[in-house]
């Protein structure tokens, strides 16, 4: 495992556009600081989880098992459970590239990734919501639809990045 | 197990400096692109809409309980059924301020394709769940 630290570039331009923020635009840079504290006070349990997820998959989950699950031979079972994953992963997507890497060095399909992350869009939480501003038939015909199309996106992900591998 | 979990700890904290910008960038966009600012890009034609609600859905952030609360605003100013089905749906599976973060974890071509591919996606999902509604009716 490569745990080399990510993204410092990326960090360090955020920081400079809040210190530009604080000296031409102190109030909103304060509002700003203020929601990503909040942000970041309501994803500690969604790290929590994701640190605990991936110590479980890297214990019980051996990289010729991830193979055997979500490698290339995977087939519909791979899918089923990058479905099953997707629709019960909370929090932002951003919080779970960093498990979805580790997998993919030891085997994740890029077309089982796509499906993870399109898969999301089904929110058990939100269906209520859901069903009272768009009523009951919108909402199951949409869900299905989402899932049909990431399992789509999935194949497309493969042929396209197959393609590409071997020229 | 104990090794594992170390790992696994080891291998956030390497995550942790772009995990802590996109979450930076998420609050600065919080600040900028107000709920407001989202609602008044609509209402111009049905098309441009339909454009409007994937562009805006995947520029937008929060949670995507906030998506469904603007289309219920919107619903009842009279914006089409595509458009808030491509705004909410965009919501939740496009995010423009997430491209850096997951092209630094998953590849940038990876990363290029799946949103071309997701934001196509939002757009066909839309036309076929409001066809099938209609012929369901």
């Amino acid at each position: 495992m490569n745990n080399k630290p990510k993204g410092i570039k990326f960090f360090i331009i955020i920081v400079c556009i809040y210190i530009g923020l604080f000296i031409f635009d102190s109030n909103h840079a304060q509002l700003a600081i203020a929601k990503t504290s909040h942000i970041l006070y309501t994803l500690l349990p969604i790290f929590a989880f994701i640190i605990i997820l991936t110590a479980l998959i890297n214990y019980f989950l051996k990289p010729k098992q991830i193979l055997k699950h979500f490698g290339e031979d995977s087939g519909k079972a791979g899918i089923f459970y990058s479905i099953i994953g997707g629709i019960l992963s909370h929090g932002p997507m951003y919080a779970w590239y960093g498990m979805l890497a580790d997998m993919k060095k030891h085997g994740l399909k890029n077309g089982l990734i796509a499906v993870f992350l399109y898969s999301r869009a089904v929110k058990i939480p939100l269906l209520p919501l859901m069903i009272a501003i768009f009523g009951i038939p919108y909402t199951i015909i949409l869900n299905i639809y989402i899932i049909i199309f990431a399992i789509i996106q999935g194949k497309i992900i493969d042929k396209i990045m197959e393609t590409k591998s071997t020229q | 197990m104990k090794k594992a979990f170390i790992g696994s700890i080891k291998s956030f904290i390497s995550i942790l400096p772009v995990m802590l910008a996109i979450v930076g960038l998420v609050g600065i966009f919080q600040v900028y692109i107000t709920n407001d600012m989202i609602s008044s890009l609509f209402g111009y034609s049905n098309f441009t809409d339909i454009f409007t609600g994937t562009f805006a859905g995947a520029i937008a952030t929060g949670h995507g309980s906030i998506s469904f609360i603007i289309a219920d605003g919107l619903k009842t100013q009279g914006v089409s059924l595509y458009a808030l089905s491509t705004f909410t749906l965009a919501w939740v599976t496009l995010g423009f301020i997430q491209i850096p973060a997951e092209s630094l974890f998953l590849g940038t071509q990876f990363t290029i394709y799946r949103n071309i591919l997701a934001f196509i996606s939002t757009i066909l999902i839309a036309y076929c769940t409001i066809i099938t509604l209609g012929l369901i009716k």
